[in-house]
């Protein structure tokens, strides 16, 4: 028998829009410091490769938020159709981007605007052209059946309120055989169901 | 989660404590929240 998460009580409407509130900021205002690590300190704390992360425009790295590198755990073939849940401002789509090359393609999916032009001025700055990005929701992902190699996500699961229908988008997107790469954040002990249903402790 | 979404052959990479030293640190501590990576493959 399979048990599955109790959905939290939230308004999805609702903690949609305080979430892109929250990343707009992290777009357009980084510097101005919020409740979870963002920027270069963060990329440092997760591991990334100071020389990869030094080759990317600045512009994206100030932006970056993330719980871990979920490219550390394999590389991504050459030739690759990668698709990455919640981009953000772009810095694992345009690393993914240059893992599986030309003949490679990576879409970047994001629900907040500001953070979806920070990752295209991104992929233009380094000149990559096998970067496509995409407005959208992580529960109704914009991509069709089994069209995509590799899901891979940073830190973005954890916002969304009803993760199995999450988990069964990304499993329509991957091709059979296709994997996914995903960072997230995991609680070890049990959340009070008044702490699930607290919308200000989703979107901080 | 992943099971019921058909997903096989779980990985897991190391835990991070991504809270460390921000704001929401207390909170993370409180009920032993940690970065995790995994890796997980859809079946043919």
């Amino acid at each position: 028998m399979v048990q599955l998460v109790k959905p939290a009580a939230v308004s999805r409407d609702v903690l949609r829009g305080n979430i892109q509130d929250k990343y707009t900021d992290v777009a357009t205002e980084p510097e101005q410091g919020f409740h979870f690590h963002t920027g270069l300190p963060l990329t440092a704390m997760l591991g990334y490769d100071s020389a990869a992360i030094d080759s990317l425009p600045a512009a994206t790295v100030e932006s970056f938020a993330g719980t871990g590198n979920p490219l550390a755990i394999g590389r991504l073939a050459e030739g690759a159709v990668v698709l990455d849940l919640g981009c953000g401002a772009g810095l694992d789509t345009l690393l993914a981007a240059r893992q599986v090359g030309q003949a490679g393609r990576v879409i970047g999916v994001d629900m907040t605007p500001a953070m979806l032009d920070k990752a295209r001025a991104g992929a233009a700055t380094l000149g990559l052209r096998n970067v496509e990005l995409r407005e959208g929701f992580a529960e109704d992902l914009p991509a069709e059946d089994a069209s995509v190699d590799v899901v891979i996500s940073n830190g973005v699961i954890n916002l969304c309120p009803d993760k199995v229908a999450v988990m069964g988008e990304i499993a329509r997107v991957l091709k059979p055989g296709g994997h996914i790469q995903i960072a997230d954040i995991l609680v070890h002990q049990e959340l009070p169901q008044d702490a699930k249903d607290d919308i200000e402790l989703w979107s901080g | 989660m992943l099971d019921h979404a058909g997903f096989v052959g779980l990985e897991w990479g190391p835990q991070i404590d991504v809270f460390s030293g921000s704001k929401h640190e207390s909170d993370a501590k409180e009920f032993d929240t940690r970065g995790v990576t995994f890796r997980a493959v859809k079946p043919h």
